[in-house]
């Protein structure tokens, strides 16, 4: 079934794109998916767009993806939406607030659900990412759940992320425990049409002053009106992609090799066992017994 | 280790029909039974819910209509999501819908339709019991 999937993901099939997302989201033949997907081609560019709730991050996504469609970039979105803990149930409705272009192949919406306490977005949305990216889309918009503080997984997937604040929304002190300014790339002042964002700004732009702060961009953007999109744009382009992005292989390797790890551990559930008891009935000093587990792992 | 899939529903206003206030009590009880709802708001044209279905992966589409216009948005909606190839996601009917034509619906390939005052129960029931024509 992966053969024809993955045959018809590369004819452009959006069908093919859906259901191919569907298993990564539901962890069937996650491994294969990964590995036949490949890597992010250098072209797909990944933004991550977080920021709390409320402060207007898929009304931005949306307004951006136009632009982008403007810009004749095709532009793929991630909507990550909460998903309750007791139940497994979601309610998705980040798309209400999103492009309705039934008839523009260049754009494509998914909702996914983000398991309470796995950071800010879904689990295995870097797998979604690479399937997006063989499809061929120039630009993954990747929408949070509403970031949390010192949520920071969002900048090990993107390669720019961007932090939305709104005005009026908490003192100076309220931007530095977020810890969020840690890892955005770009700040937007979001509502920027609202009274206050020309201070919001400043206080952003004071704190990222300070001594030891990279240099992050700030500026304000109006969904409302329209404004400021070419310039947020500008700044996503000038903004270095992230290292941790390309080092995404890596860390795959990393995470193979310690299920691999894992998988022979289990698989001498028995004799590990024996090990420790010998252990605890101090047959064994704990070098001795350390030893022996490495070497059960070994085999 | 797969987990345990939710269903996924499109949940949709078709057409000039603003009143949501049903399917919003719907969404939050289908979300609260462990699905995956997914709602693209108000005012949806027939391409653009089937756009949404199709992009979603979605096993159900639910369509909400209190406007009297469902003689003539189901079927073009039931039509448009054949020649999209989504002929297996199954088809809910809710809302103000005459006894009359519930027959002529289901005919049509409406799975079930859903009148006022159906507990959610009902509808959670119907969704377990049939599951997912989609994904075995």
């Amino acid at each position: 079934m992966l053969d024809e999937l993955f045959e018809r993901l590369e004819k452009q099939d959006r069908l093919a794109l859906a259901r191919l997302l569907t298993l990564v989201a539901r962890e069937e033949q996650l491994d294969v998916i990964r590995s036949r997907a490949g890597k992010r081609p250098e072209k797909t560019r990944v933004v991550a767009i977080t920021g709390n709730a409320g402060v207007g991050k898929s009304t931005l996504v949306g307004k951006l993806a136009e632009y982008l469609r403007s810009q004749g970039q095709s532009v793929a979105i991630l909507a990550c939406d909460p998903q309750s803990p007791l139940t497994g149930g979601a309610l998705l409705g980040d798309r209400v607030r999103m492009p309705s272009r039934p008839d523009d192949p260049g754009i494509y919406i998914r909702s996914v659900a983000a398991a309470s306490g796995h950071q800010a977005v879904a689990e295995h949305v870097d797998v979604m990412i690479r399937v997006l990216g063989r499809y061929g889309f120039d630009v993954v918009l990747l929408e949070t759940v509403g970031a949390g503080q010192g949520d920071t997984a969002v900048s090990e997937l993107a390669d720019v992320v961007v932090l939305l604040v709104q005005p009026e929304s908490g003192d100076e002190l309220q931007w530095e425990k977020a810890g969020l300014l840690e890892v955005a790339d770009v700040v937007v002042v979001h509502k920027a049409d609202l009274a206050g964002a020309d201070r919001t700004e400043g206080q952003v732009k004071e704190l990222l002053s300070l001594p030891g702060c990279r240099k992050i961009a700030v500026l304000r953007v109006s969904s409302t009106k329209g404004e400021g999109f070419e310039a947020l744009w500008q700044a996503v382009l000038e903004s270095p992609r992230h290292a941790a992005a390309a080092d995404e292989d890596a860390r795959e390797l990393l995470r193979r090799a310690q299920e691999i790890l894992a998988e022979r551990f289990h698989r001498q559930g028995d004799r590990v066992g024996n090990v420790i008891d010998r252990w605890k009935r101090q047959e064994l000093d704990e070098a001795q017994a350390a030893d022996e587990l490495l070497q059960l792992l070994a085999r | 280790m797969s987990k345990q899939p939710s269903l996924r529903i499109v949940l949709a206003k078709v057409g000039l029909d603003g009143h949501d206030r049903g399917v919003k009590v719907v969404a939050r009880g289908l979300r609260d039974a462990g699905f995956h709802v997914i709602y693209p708001g108000l005012w949806q044209a027939p391409e653009a819910v089937i756009r949404t279905v199709a992009d979603e992966d979605a096993d159900w589409l639910g369509i909400s209509l209190l406007s009297g216009t469902h003689m003539t948005l189901v079927p073009r909606l039931i039509e448009q999501l054949r020649e999209a190839g989504l002929g297996h996601v199954g088809v809910l009917v809710g809302g103000i819908i005459p006894e009359a034509d519930i027959p002529k619906l289901t005919e049509l390939g409406v799975a079930r339709v859903f009148g006022p005052g159906t507990p959610m129960e009902d509808i959670v029931q119907f969704l377990r019991d049939s599951g997912s024509r989609t994904h075995a």
